[in-house]
Formats: C-alpha cells, sequence, structure tokens
C-alpha cells in the first residue's frame, strides 16, 4: 500500500515547478554569460546594471555613471537583440519538435520533417540568388519569403496528405520526403547558377546563422509568431500525451484528433517558420532538445514543452557564444556548432540500451 | 441503466462494403461475444461502434443519443475501448498511461487532482497493476501492459467497454485473470460489454450471448448455446467441429476436428469392432479417406457411440451398460455381411461385448477378411477368463491379418480398395 505522498512521489509531474526553477536559472545564467562574450570586453557588473536599466522601474535604483556609453550601445542595441533571437529561435524549434514528435508518434520527428526547411531555404534562394525582392514594415524580402516558403510547403505537404477527413501520419512523412525532394532539386539548381558572390550568402544561410540578428526588428518579426504558436501548442499538451497510445485510443479518450492534429501541425508550422526566417536552417536543436529534456522530465508533454523551450533556447545561446568565439575573428556560423555537438550527443543517445524508445 | 443500439449500418472502407446491415441491442449488464473469421468484419464493427469509422448508413445510439451526434469528449465519458495491444510511443510509467483515462473527464486546464488519482489507483488495484505504478509501459510484459490498458479504460469510468480480442496475445492464466476481472465488472458494476473473440471457448465460457459475423453479416445471434452450434461453425468458418458442454466446468466446449475433406468416395465398406473410444480416431481417419464405415455393436454413451453419431456413421447400438442381447447381435451380423472387411479395433473385451467376436467369426466363415489392429498384449484388455483371447487367436490362425499401426492398416486398406476395383471392373467387363 502506498501512501499518498507516495502516490506524488511517482508522478513525475508532480515535479515541474522544481524543473522549471532550476532551468529558469541555468536559462539567466547562460542569458548574461551570452551577453559577456564578444569582441568589446564588458565587465558583468556593467552587463547586469545596463540589463537593469532597461526595466522601468530598477533604472532608478541602479547608478549608471560609470557605464560607457559605447558599452550600452553594443549591449543594447546589437548583443541583447542577438540573444534574445537566439533564445526565441531554439525555444521555438524545441518545442516544435517537441510537438512534431508527439503528432508522428516518433522520436526521429523534428521540426522540418514536413518540408519545413527546404520551403523556407527555397524562398531564401529566390531571394539571394534571383534577386526577388518584396519589403514589407522594413522586414527585409529575405525573410518574408522563407517565413511564407516554410509555412505554404508545411500546408501544402498537409493538404496532399490529406484523405476525406483525415491525414494519415505516415503518408504525411512520406509527402514530407517527397516535397523536400523537389523543393531542394530547384534549390540546387539555383545554387548551380548562381554567381560566386551570392553563392557563399546562401550556403551561410542554409547552415544557419545568428549573425543576422543584431537589430530589435527581427525580435518583433518573430516573437508574437513563437508565443502563439508555443502557446497554442501548450494548450494541447495533454492531447499530445494521449495520442502516445495511437490515434484510435486517442479518440476513444476523447480527443478530435483531427482537429488537434492540424491545430497543432499549423502552430508548430508557424514557430519554425518564424524561427527559419531569421537564422536559417539551424538543425539539431528540435531534435535533440526534446530527447534531452525527455530524459530529464519525463515524458508528459505538459512539463516537457515548457521546459524543452528553455533548454533549446539556453543551448542555443549556448552554441551561438560559442560561434562567435572560436574562429577568434570571424564567426563559425551556429548551425556547425549544434550539429557537431549536437550528433555525436545523439549517437550516444541512440546507443542507450534501457532507455531505448518504441518506434 | 443504458442501452447500445445499432440500428441498421453499412460500413465500407472505400469502395469494399464491410458490414451489412447490421442489428442488435445490448444492456447494461450483458456480455455480449462477436465471433467469426478473419475479415469477416468484427474490428469495423467495434470501430465503428466506438465513433472512429463512421458508418455509411444505420445509427448507432447509446441510450437514445446518436453517437455520431455526440462530442468525441461526451462519448468518451461513457464508452472505454480495449484494443488488441498498444504500442506506446514514449516511456510513459503505468500510472501516466492509466491517469490518461481520466482526459474526457477533466477541463483543458486542470491536472489530475486527488480524486482523479483515487480513481486511478482503485482501478490499478482491481487489475493487479498498482504494484509496478511507476514503472515505463515500454518495459512491461504483455499480459502486465494490457492490464495497464485495462486499467485506463476503467478509469475512465465507462458505462460501456468494448474488448478486441483482449487477450489473443497473452497466456492462459493472464487470459482467465483478465477476462475474470471483466466478467466481475460486467455484474458488480452493471457494465455493458461487446468483445470481440477469436477463440470459442473462451466467448463460450463468459458471454451471455454471441453474434456470429460472417461476411459483414450477422449469421447467427442469441444466446450462447444457441449460436455456438457446430452446424453454425461449420457455416462460417467452413470447420467440422465438436460443441459439448465440458463435464468440469459446465461451459460449452469447441473442439474443432477438421475442415472437411472432399476426398472421393472408394468401394470399400469397413466394418469397425471397437469401443470405449479405441474407434474414434480410426472412425475419422476413414471416413475422411472415403470410406464408407460402419460399427456396432456399441453400448449407446460409449464414446464411441458418440463419436459415431458425430460423424454419422451408422451402427447397431445397445443399451447402455446392457450385454449384447440377441436382437443387437443379428442386427450387427446383417451389418456385417455387407461390409468388405472388418477391423477390430484393440478394445476392451467383458462378457457384455463378447459377442462381437462371435460376430466376427461367423464373418471370417463367411469370408470376410478380417484385420486386427493391436497395440500391447491381448490379456491385458481381457476380461472374460481367457475367452476373448480364445476367440482372436482362434481368428488369427484362421486367416486373420495383425497389423501394429493405423498406416500398416491405411496400407493394408488401399491394397484391398485397388483389388476390389479390379474386381469391379473385370466383372463389368469380362
Amino acid at each position: 500500500m502506498k501512501t499518498d505522498s507516495e502516490i506524488a512521489h511517482l508522478r513525475r509531474v508532480s515535479h515541474w515547478k522544481l524543473y522549471l526553477a532550476v532551468l529558469l536559472i541555468v536559462f539567466g545564467i547562460v542569458f548574461v554569460l551570452s551577453l559577456n562574450l564578444g569582441y568589446a570586453h564588458i565587465p558583468f557588473s556593467d552587463i547586469l546594471t545596463i540589463l537593469a536599466k532597461q526595466v522601468p522601474i530598477l533604472d532608478n535604483l541602479v547608478g549608471s555613471s560609470n557605464i560607457l556609453p559605447k558599452h550600452e550601445v553594443i549591449i543594447v542595441q546589437i548583443r541583447l537583440p542577438r540573444v534574445i533571437c537566439g533564445a526565441l529561435v531554439g525555444a521555438a524549434l524545441a518545442a516544435a519538435g517537441v510537438t512534431y514528435q508527439g503528432i508522428f508518434r516518433n522520436p526521429m520527428a523534428d521540426p522540418y520533417v514536413i518540408g519545413a526547411s527546404t520551403g523556407a531555404s527555397l524562398g531564401a534562394a529566390l531571394v539571394i540568388v534571383l534577386g526577388v525582392g518584396v519589403s514589407l514594415l522594413g522586414v527585409n524580402s529575405l525573410q518574408i519569403l522563407a517565413f511564407v516558403g516554410s509555412l505554404i510547403t508545411v500546408l501544402l505537404v498537409y493538404n496532399i496528405s490529406r484523405v476525406g477527413s483525415r491525414v494519415p501520419v505516415t503518408t504525411l512523412l512520406l509527402t514530407g520526403i517527397a516535397v523536400s525532394l523537389f523543393q531542394n532539386a530547384i534549390v540546387t539548381f539555383l545554387k548551380v547558377i548562381a554567381e560566386e558572390s551570392l553563392l557563399h550568402g546562401l550556403v551561410f544561410w542554409i547552415i544557419g546563422s545568428l549573425a543576422p540578428t543584431e537589430s530589435w526588428d527581427k525580435v518583433w518579426a518573430i516573437l508574437p509568431f513563437i508565443l502563439i504558436g508555443t502557446a497554442v501548442a501548450y494548450l494541447y499538451s495533454r492531447d499530445l500525451n494521449i495520442l502516445a497510445l495511437g490515434e484510435d485510443q486517442a479518440q476513444h479518450l476523447g480527443v478530435e484528433i483531427e482537429k488537434v492534429k492540424t491545430i497543432l501541425l499549423v502552430s508548430g508550422a508557424l514557430m519554425t517558420a518564424a524561427a527559419v526566417s531569421i537564422s536559417g536552417l539551424i538543425g539539431f536543436v528540435g531534435l535533440i532538445i526534446p530527447h534531452l529534456t525527455r530524459v530529464l522530465v519525463g515524458p508528459d508533454h505538459r512539463v516537457l514543452l515548457p521546459t524543452s523551450a528553455i533548454v533549446g533556447a539556453s543551448f542555443l545561446m549556448i552554441c551561438d557564444a560559442l560561434s562567435r568565439v572560436v574562429m577568434g575573428s570571424g564567426e563559425a556560423p551556429v548551425g556547425v556548432i549544434t550539429a557537431l555537438s549536437g550528433a555525436p550527443f545523439f549517437i550516444y543517445l541512440l546507443r542507450r540500451k534501457r532507455k531505448g524508445y518504441t518506434v | 441503466m443504458v442501452v447500445l443500439t445499432i440500428d441498421g449500418i453499412d460500413c465500407s472502407y472505400g469502395s469494399v462494403n464491410v458490414l451489412k446491415d447490421i442489428q442488435f441491442a445490448v444492456n447494461s449488464g450483458e456480455f455480449l461475444g462477436i465471433l467469426g473469421p478473419n475479415g469477416s468484419g468484427k474490428t469495423t464493427l467495434l470501430r465503428s461502434i466506438s465513433r472512429v469509422l463512421k458508418p455509411q448508413k444505420g445509427t448507432i445510439l447509446i441510450g437514445n443519443e446518436n453517437i455520431y451526434k455526440m462530442k468525441t469528449v461526451q462519448v468518451a465519458k461513457q464508452l472505454a475501448v480495449v484494443p488488441q495491444s498498444t504500442p506506446v510511443t514514449f516511456d510513459f510509467t503505468s500510472l501516466e498511461v492509466v491517469l490518461m483515462g481520466r482526459n474526457p473527464h477533466m477541463p483543458r486546464f486542470k491536472m489530475e487532482d486527488k480524486k482523479d488519482l483515487a480513481i486511478a489507483r482503485n482501478s490499478m488495484e482491481l487489475t493487479r497493476t498498482w504494484e509496478f505504478a511507476d514503472r515505463p509501459v515500454t518495459e512491461l510484459s504483455g499480459g502486465e501492459r494490457q492490464r495497464v490498458i485495462i486499467a485506463r479504460a476503467l478509469t475512465q469510468e465507462p458505462k460501456i467497454l468494448l474488448l478486441d480480442e483482449p487477450t489473443t496475445h497473452l497466456d492462459i492464466s493472464n487470459q482467465l485473470e483478465i477476462m475474470d476481472l471483466i466478467k466481475r465488472l460486467c455484474k458488480t458494476k452493471k457494465l455493458l460489454i461487446v468483445a470481440v473473440f477469436h477463440d470459442f471457448n473462451l466467448a463460450a465460457r463468459y458471454c451471455e450471448s454471441i453474434i456470429l459475423l460472417n461476411d459483414g453479416k450477422i449469421v447467427a445471434v442469441g444466446k450462447s448455446n444457441e449460436t455456438l452450434t457446430s452446424e453454425n461453425v461449420r457455416k462460417v468458418f467452413n470447420v467440422d467441429t465438436i460443441v459439448k458442454k465440458h463435464p468440469i466446468t459446465g461451459y460449452l466446449h469447441v473442439i474443432p476436428i477438421s475442415r472437411p475433406i472432399n476426398q472421393q468416395q472408394k468401394s470399400l465398406s469397413i466394418h469397425l469392432i471397437c469401443g470405449c473410444g479405441t474407434g474414434s480416431p480410426l472412425m475419422k481417419i476413414l471416413k475422411d479417406e472415403g470410406y464408407f464405415v460402419t460399427a456396432g455393436v456399441l453400448n449407446l454413451l460409449d464414446t464411441d457411440q458418440e463419436t459415431a453419431q458425430l460423424l454419422k456413421i451408422p451402427i447397431t447400438s445397445e443399451a447402455p451398460f446392457s450385454p449384447i442381447t440377441e436382437e443387437a447381435h443379428t442386427a450387427n451380423l446383417k451389418m456385417i455381411s455387407k461390409a468388405n472387411v472388418i477391423v477390430i479395433t484393440p478394445t476392451q473385451f467383458g462378457d457384455g461385448n463378447l459377442r462381437n467376436l462371435n460376430a466376427a467369426e461367423t464373418a471370417l466363415e463367411k469370408g470376410i477378411p478380417i484385420i486386427l489392429l493391436e497395440d500391447g498384449s491381448i490379456e491385458e484388455r481381457d476380461f472374460t477368463k481367457g475367452k476373448a483371447t480364445k476367440y482372436l487367436t482362434k481368428l488369427k490362425n484362421n486367416g486373420a491379418i495383425t497389423v501394429k499401426s493405423t498406416s500398416e492398416l491405411l496400407h493394408f486398406l488401399d491394397k484391398l480398395e485397388n483389388k476390389n476395383n479390379k474386381n469391379f471392373h473385370q466383372k463389368k467387363e469380362p
């Protein structure tokens, strides 16, 4: 016989407050450390003071006389938006990864699995190579076309896969592969005909980099999509749990699966499209982070989704910080760093015997 | 109280019509079994009742409400389903999976509270799964996992429970334990249960009523003992069976004999002198081979007599536990005179059936060949103080043939059959 406290102990979910607190502290530390890294040396105390100055109530309490205006500009106008973008992109990719792995009941799924990535790179290639240009509210055409390309591809794949009122998951995955291959062929063709000077930009974009995010417009451009996408996915996190038992059983438990699947696919696509639109195709975050977090907090999506977002944000901030320092002068694309650290870790996860996932 | 009404439903996958005009009703506290061959539409029927596959025609009602007009959640509050197996993607613990059963009762923004936990715990104790509440379901054995899924279904607090071959992958002790539990819940909690079965005997043991499904249509519906007859089973499964009440359990028992064989009828007519079950396997084999088989004299209620009745083999019979009367003996001699060969099985001989050996002797004198199937010594089954042994020895001395096994017997009969056919043709074309 187990007592009530033992029942509570049995339930990993009951620790969610602790997990969240610990991860938020880690996030905070990484955030400040990331602001510290860069060409100009700015001491931690100054960074904290500058950050405090940005908060309406705190700004009167801190003395800011000894801070160089140059440093304040670097932190507030350059490093802060970039670190925030890194956090947002990391959070979005991880949350979308959790969502897609849940919908597809497949731990190998990632945010790019149904074409979000090749759609975005096709959009980006059109802008970079052919110079297709549109501009909207100061947001550049590269970002808009990548976003639209990503979203349209996912919706296209979704509609092709529809059989009557149902969207079978296997069909969805296969259609995703087929459409991706098609778009990839076009991107490859564009690469072939591209002028050499433009090619470098395209390759850099496809690998993924946070270098172009050193301005606040980028933050404002993606923030609403990522907030809405994550919030909607969170609303349906209990349904994601139940989907682990298969679609028929989920329906037997009261989940309107076709509706829920559509909502979750769209919110995942929104998050992914927003993320790739400013940073290009940063790989592995959406695949690895959900796995890692699941090992830490268990598979319950009500806990997994928010914690994955925080872990993803912290992970991408760290990788971005590394990308800024590993090469001395100049930058390594952050996509290279995530892949270099992510792939071996993924292999390690696969080799762990006891925790083998049933696919 | 709740009534589940299936009212004339037609179901199809694409252009393939899987269910045709299915109609029945079940009440609370009833246990209905659905039996049928693979592809007969059993699972489709369950999917349709569980609101997964909408029928093209007809309605499914819980009480007075059409389930396809209800919300998914409303149906889930009343109806739970246990499938054949449940692959779980991530390593949720047993308790976490069982708690998912509370989903239809929980508002979107609520976490499970004490009451939900108490319900989950209660169903886990009923199914003996509480002891591994904190283990991941992915690490459980098939039987344990199925019990967790049943606990999850009970945690839904349904009025109706649908089961799709719930114990197919389980060993016999798990099968009985789970089915006993479900039967108990059916009676104590007045659960309405509809279960698809593969196993006749399991169905006969637990269901009050049974529906036999074939090719998407109901072939028979009613009380178990009315629907589970060897005629119905033959019609639906094309298999010969013996359906009997088991003497110990009292449940109907379905024993498959074989698929009907369309063997060409042979010319040889064989009379068996047998008893106590020694002739039963031979009757089946010889009949399958295409021989015309008779037997006698057999006491009524003798195992061989029951077999003969099932296989529709003509016999001469005598009242139970009575010695062979003059009347039966004469009838037997008449039957024997039409046979081409007589086979004596290694049965026991007592004063009651000694006359059968006398009949054999008469036949041998008339030139009808006799084959003795022997295993072991005669003395051991002679309860006539040597009279039977004397008879048998005399038969052997006068030309009766001894064979040691059924295959040797069949080989010999085959030769006899060929000879008989040749004679037959020679007579026809002199």
